[in-house]
């Protein structure tokens, strides 16, 4: 009797120990395939190219306006310019097929890491271990150093130690001191982007963007060697660039498409429905 | 015929086409030309996003050069061709004609052997923002020794 009782309370204890000891298998999502993206949105600026001068809807600060105020697009012709790959944190918006695969730690059998690449960069890799970032004073690349965290079923990837690199092609920096996060969704074969700039250099309020791919099973990530040659021939030393005041084709944007020129100065207003009532 | 790295490239995407084809059942050549087509421009088009194209030139404007063929550099992430040609005043001057990069035009059969120095062309394009430059984003090129041509065929652009 006293033996059938023991069972009874023991059993139902072991059964409840083993519950709580067996890990449920893992809900993590596979973002690996090759992605296509799609141009639903800013195609013009993300395909041809901004204009010059078009800072709307950009949450700016004065610094980011003067740098992209001086800006000339002739300093890409320079040697070390010509073959820099976009950075981690623009090259979602470029119109390159992109490919994502997947590091398997053998033992735990998780994923351990990310690898994003795209026609025109770096391997650009996040990791899922749980490794620190390393401290400030260490070296900032192109894809700069990423983690991630699952919450659900996405992934929020933060992203610092970044080359200074640009919020738009036509001279909008984003400084080497930003932090970008990033939230990785997948609803079936589309996967959405989003992600949010954190820059105390160049940014008066965090910038979000999303950005859309759908898997494409012919995709192809093509070999894309690069190398550096007399583009235009310049004096030596020669940085193009414009003087503080002296771009004369700022105005060109807002002429062309007959908009208050203070409105294609950007700035956190910008962003806002509500400034639409500012230009009436 | 020799090959070299670059255009291996698009020789490459030939070879991916032709697995494409046996595997999707495209046994038309027409299809296969088609499905080839499509996989060159979207393979192609990160090319474009090297830089903005409406900040580099003035894409409302259009001018034209003739002259001799310096050099073509066939290459990633532009091609560039070189030529002497004089310009609006008369005075000689040396042309940087910005082109596709390899991989597209390998797609659209210019390879590294189509130009060559001593070339006579004629070339029209979008004219550079900074006119001491001389700079020019191509929009057509006829070379009239042999009548090549690219720019006035559907596909023959880039962005």
């Amino acid at each position: 009797m006293f033996r059938l009782r023991r069972t009874a309370i023991i059993v139902p204890l072991c059964l409840l120990a083993v519950m709580f000891a067996v890990r449920p298998a893992s809900a993590q999502m596979d973002f690996s395939g090759e992605w296509q993206p799609i141009f639903y949105e800013d195609q013009p600026e993300r395909v041809a190219g901004p204009e010059i001068g078009d800072y709307t809807g950009i949450p700016i600060n004065d610094a980011a306006r003067m740098r992209a105020d001086t800006w000339m697009a002739a300093v890409q012709t320079l040697p070390e310019w010509q073959c820099r790959p976009h950075s981690a944190d623009y090259i979602w918006r470029g119109p390159s097929q992109l490919r994502i695969t997947k590091e398997i730690n053998p033992v735990t059998r998780q994923i351990n890491a990310f690898h994003l690449e795209w026609l025109r960069s770096v391997d650009n890799p996040v990791w899922l271990d749980g490794r620190p970032h390393p401290p400030e004073y260490a070296e900032h690349t192109w894809g700069g150093f990423a983690t991630g965290k699952w919450d659900g079923q996405s992934l929020t990837v933060t992203i610092t130690h970044l080359k200074e690199g640009y919020l738009r092609r036509n001279g909008l920096p984003r400084s080497d001191k930003a932090t970008i996060v990033e939230h990785w969704t997948r609803h079936g074969d589309y996967l959405t982007v989003a992600v949010i700039m954190y820059d105390p250099v160049y940014l008066a309020e965090p910038f979000v963007r999303t950005t859309d791919y759908r898997l494409a099973l012919n995709g192809l990530v093509a070999p894309y060697p690069c190398n550096v040659v007399e583009e235009v021939t310049r004096a030596k030393g020669e940085v193009p660039s414009w003087m503080p005041g002296k771009n004369p084709d700022l105005h060109e944007y807002a002429d062309k498409h007959q908009l208050p020129f203070e409105a294609t100065r950007g700035g956190p207003q910008t962003m806002y429905p509500e400034y639409i009532s500012k230009m009436k | 015929m020799k090959r070299t790295f670059l255009d291996g490239c698009a020789f490459s995407l030939g070879c991916t086409l032709a697995r494409l084809r046996f595997a999707s059942g495209l046994h038309s050549l027409r299809s296969c030309l088609a499905l080839f087509a499509v996989a060159v421009f979207v393979s192609g088009v990160q090319l474009y996003a090297h830089h903005s194209f409406a900040a580099t030139y003035h894409e409302d404007q259009t001018v034209k050069i003739e002259g001799t063929l310096v050099q073509f550099q066939f290459r990633n992430p532009h091609s560039f061709v070189q030529v002497d040609a004089p310009d609006a005043k008369g005075v000689m001057q040396r042309w940087g004609v910005e082109w596709g990069g390899a991989g597209q035009l390998g797609g659209q059969n210019i390879t590294r052997y189509t130009l060559k120095a001593g070339d006579h062309v004629i070339i029209t394009g979008n004219p550079g923002r900074n006119p001491e430059e001389h700079r020019i984003r191509m929009v057509g090129l006829k070379r009239p020794s042999d009548g090549l041509s690219w720019g006035g065929r559907p596909g023959e652009t880039f962005d």
